[in-house]
């Protein structure tokens, strides 16, 4: 497969059941989950396949209007549309994580409709104070005695340690893959970028890594460089389709970091791997996320912003990016109250910031084009200026 | 041309939106609404701590034990709604970015602080004479995120100490006997880091004994408010829900109050007259209604008597149900264990049930009540800007229709922002859904199903 891992990673993200549906007809069992907060490590050392649960933005909503509300995100009706369509149906259970309220309350409906496929909730504290590990603790055991019985054995703490060791692993290949775009111009284009993270949330972890270790060589090995552009750290929540990164790439713009659910959020940081494994997944999973859902007080607000923003600073400053592009989903609360905040924190780093409150599905395409555009422009004319 | 219309506008008798109450007592709850701002402006006079507040953050007790002010920002919104007057806070929040999406009780507390900060001064036309400067904030996750996620984003204007108290539900399906205690310790140590925040915040230490008397009169008022509810069953209902939803306020603004416990008595013994004496909301109860979702919409709850216009009450709602008082606190000598274990009930009252019964326990609670309560149709909420009261709603109207014929009325607007509101719109879905609510009473009556 050498050479042409990176055509294997852009099928399994147009196809990303593909490989699952492979491994369950081996008598594999799949586990899909929401978010960032479910652990993995948890799923694979039960020997259950995690699959990352995405939409579809080319799926119109038609069913999940006769169950959810119209005016909740997008995002969950579309993946409760696609479960009633059948497109989840190759799950052997599901986990439902309370990281935000839409993504909670889909879990009763869930539970309801799919009574065929067994659904797990773990609530995850939002407000991070001392006693909210004990608590998260407890909730991981719950959550593991329940896999449990659907993997038919018993967590064992090496498999779980290997488990860790194992999503380290893939999460510094990711970090390995993304940093092919510090360079100017970038070694890969942040669509390609985000199809791989797409494809490695579909995949079992050791495939994912062998897959990953030869992508990394593959795209070391180009000829052609990328033609340079603006470059632009997009940051956002749950974007699972690289159409809008193809937008910002094809106005001339390179994204050489994307922050988003589905990217660089859930990777860039490492489980710790002395000591108690469950004491390490409830310190990262409460710590290393840095999901708006999550509050962590600071001192003031000046420290505050530095402790929720203060990191974009640090990816704008590695990847040399010169602005920065939100893209807030309609009707997703804890980021859209984020956005004035951001703003303030970002302008004074003095990077140019551009919010897009857009809809999952990313209507208006074209308008969208338009602004991103107008926005790039604005950015060219400060940097000729200075 | 022009300037007759104006003069026309000006002559016109402004339109009543706020609903007609039907029990003296719920008339008096504004007074008790504008006493509790003005005590807060006071304390702020006389530097004493004023707390701004999240309902449902389970630190009455302990506020009212510190001699903390509490000033609920989310009532707040409903006051200004009420009163016509948030308008300005929402296009003001709007202004600096908050997305017109946003919790319209936020935008509406948020576009306060900024003209606040912008005038320096209580608004002049915030209503109930405005919500004093606060000493700290206090926030939770219980309910919804904008509950913590507002305060968090006021750091922006308002340089003030804020704390959000965690408070997380176990799972529907949850083993509760697995759960139940490690739930209770994780908001027991939440209120612990509450209490070290506000006596670090406020220089005092919180009396042990003083708590646990505010506890005790709370309990005693949560326990009479309840004991209102129960009397609503009676037909004809003695108290609406429009006049429920005004007699909550000392409830859950202030529920340590020996007054807030002497409000309940008052609701409570005017309700027993109007029992004994078959005192009804209208004369000839026709319809009985279930307001089964959704916080109302507080600029316009005059809809509530739209309905009684039809023949029909609506005698119970779902929304701000107290909850049954909780028959295991007596156990427990700790204060905030008592106060946790007291919420923890109300949380978990139906899950058993919801177990044996239908299978969730929001819906398993309307099936309960439709019985209970003699209901006859139910009306939802959706609110355009609130998405964790409105999110579940058909689900539950599902639910409850694979057990029952009691049939679902949707509405939507917003519980503060109005800028989309039609009342034309709402009445004529009122006025379908009665018809079809007098077709299934007819049908009913006439297979001997109902009285």
């Amino acid at each position: 497969m050498a050479g042409d891992d990176l055509a294997f990673a852009l099928e399994i993200y147009r196809a990303r059941d593909k490989r699952v549906k492979e491994l369950k007809a081996r008598g594999k069992k799949i586990i899909g989950y929401f978010c960032c907060y479910p652990p993995v490590e948890l799923m694979t050392a039960l020997d259950l396949v995690p699959y990352r649960i995405i939409g579809d933005i080319r799926e119109p909503i038609s069913r999940a209007d006769g169950y959810i509300e119209t005016n909740i995100c997008s995002f969950v009706r579309n993946c409760f549309e696609l479960s009633f369509k059948g497109r989840y149906d190759f799950l052997d259970g599901v986990i439902i994580p309370h990281s935000c309220d839409a993504i909670e309350k889909l879990y009763d409906i869930w539970r309801y409709y799919q009574k065929s496929t067994p659904t797990y909730f773990l609530n995850v504290p939002h407000i991070i104070h001392q006693g909210s590990y004990s608590f998260f603790h407890a909730e991981l055991l719950r959550l593991g005695q329940s896999l449990e019985g659907l993997a038919g054995k018993k967590l064992q703490t090496e498999d779980l340690a290997s488990a860790i060791r194992l999503h380290n692993e893939n999460r510094a290949l990711l970090r390995s893959l993304y940093r092919l775009r510090v360079p100017d111009p970038p070694l890969m284009s942040g669509s390609e970028a985000i199809k791989v993270s797409l494809a490695a949330t579909a995949l079992p972890v050791p495939e994912c890594n062998e897959m990953l270790r030869d992508i990394i060589s593959e795209v070391n090995d180009r000829e052609e460089p990328l033609p340079s552009g603006i470059r632009v750290l997009l940051y956002g929540g749950q974007i699972d389709d690289a159409a809008f990164v193809d937008i910002i790439e094809d106005c001339g713009a390179n994204v050489v970091l994307d922050d988003l659910c589905t990217t660089a959020r859930w990777f860039w940081r490492e489980v710790e791997l002395d000591g108690d494994p469950i004491h390490n997944l409830c310190r990262h999973y409460l710590d290393n996320i840095m999901c708006p859902r999550t509050l962590r007080q600071g001192k003031n607000h000046a420290s505050e912003l530095e402790n929720r923003f203060g990191y974009l600073n640090s990816y704008a400053a590695e990847f040399k990016a010169t602005c920065a592009i939100a893209y807030t989903m309609r009707l997703c609360d804890t980021f859209e109250f984020d956005v004035p905040n951001l703003d303030d924190y970002l302008t004074k780093q003095g990077l140019p910031f551009f919010n897009l409150e857009l809809e999952y599905n990313l209507s208006s395409m074209e308008q969208l084009r338009t602004r991103i555009e107008a926005f790039l422009e604005s950015v060219a004319a400060k940097t000729v200026r200075s | 041309m022009g300037e007759d219309k104006t003069s026309m506008s000006e002559e016109r008798p402004k339109q009543k939106t706020t609903a007609i109450k039907s029990t003296q007592t719920a008339n008096e709850a504004y007074k008790v609404v504008k006493a509790q701002y003005a005590r807060a402006r006071e304390a702020v006079e006389q530097g004493a701590p004023v707390a701004w507040v999240m309902v449902s953050t389970c630190c009455e007790e302990m506020l009212k034990a510190m001699g903390v002010v509490p000033v609920y920002t989310e009532n707040f919104g409903a006051v200004c709604a009420a009163k016509k007057a948030a308008e300005p806070f929402l296009h003001s929040a709007e202004a600096h970015g908050f997305s017109r999406h946003l919790c319209s009780y936020a935008r509406n507390g948020i576009g306060y602080v900024v003209q606040q900060k912008e005038l320096g001064m209580i608004p002049p036309e915030a209503p109930a004479g405005g919500m004093a400067y606060p000493s700290v904030l206090i926030g939770g996750s219980h309910v919804c995120d904008p509950r913590y996620k507002w305060y968090q984003a006021l750091g922006r204007y308002m340089d003030v100490p804020y704390y959000s108290v965690e408070i997380l539900e176990p799972p529907i399906d949850a083993d509760f006997e697995a759960v139940k205690q490690y739930y209770i310790d994780y908001m027991v140590t939440e209120l612990r880091g509450l209490q070290s925040f506000l006596e670090s915040h406020l220089g005092k230490k919180l009396n042990q004994d003083v708590l646990m008397e505010c506890v005790h009169t709370a309990e005693q008022t949560r326990t009479k408010w309840w004991e209102c509810y129960e009397l609503r069953k009676v037909i004809p209902c003695p108290m609406p829900t429009q006049d429920a939803f005004s007699c909550l306020v000392p409830h859950d603004l202030d529920p340590a109050d020996r007054e807030s416990l002497a409000f309940y008595e008052r609701l409570y013994d005017e309700l027993k007259y109007r029992v004994d004496n078959k005192i009804g909301v209208i004369p000839d109860e026709k319809y009985r209604l279930l307001w089964g979702g959704g916080i109302p919409p507080w600029h316009s709850m005059g809809i509530f008597n739209y309905f009684e216009s039809l023949g029909a009450v609506v005698v119970m709602d779902i929304t701000y149900y107290p909850g049954s008082p909780c028959p295991e606190v007596a156990d427990y000598a700790d204060p905030l264990e008592r106060i946790v274990r007291w919420m923890f009930h109300r949380f978990t009252e139906w899950h058993t049930r919801a177990a044996r019964g239908c299978g969730h326990p929001i819906a398993q609670r309307l099936l309960e009540w439709i019985d209970d309560y003699h209901i006859d149709g139910i009306i939802m909420h959706g609110s355009t800007s609130c998405r964790a009261s409105t999110l579940g709603q058909i689900f539950f109207k599902n639910v409850i229709q694979e057990h029952s014929k009691v049939p679902v009325l949707f509405i939507e607007s917003d519980i503060v922002d109005e800028r989309d509101y039609s009342e034309a719109d709402m009445k004529r879905k009122i006025d379908d859904f009665m018809e079809v609510v007098a077709s299934n009473k007819e049908k009913l009556i006439g297979q001997g199903g109902c009285s």
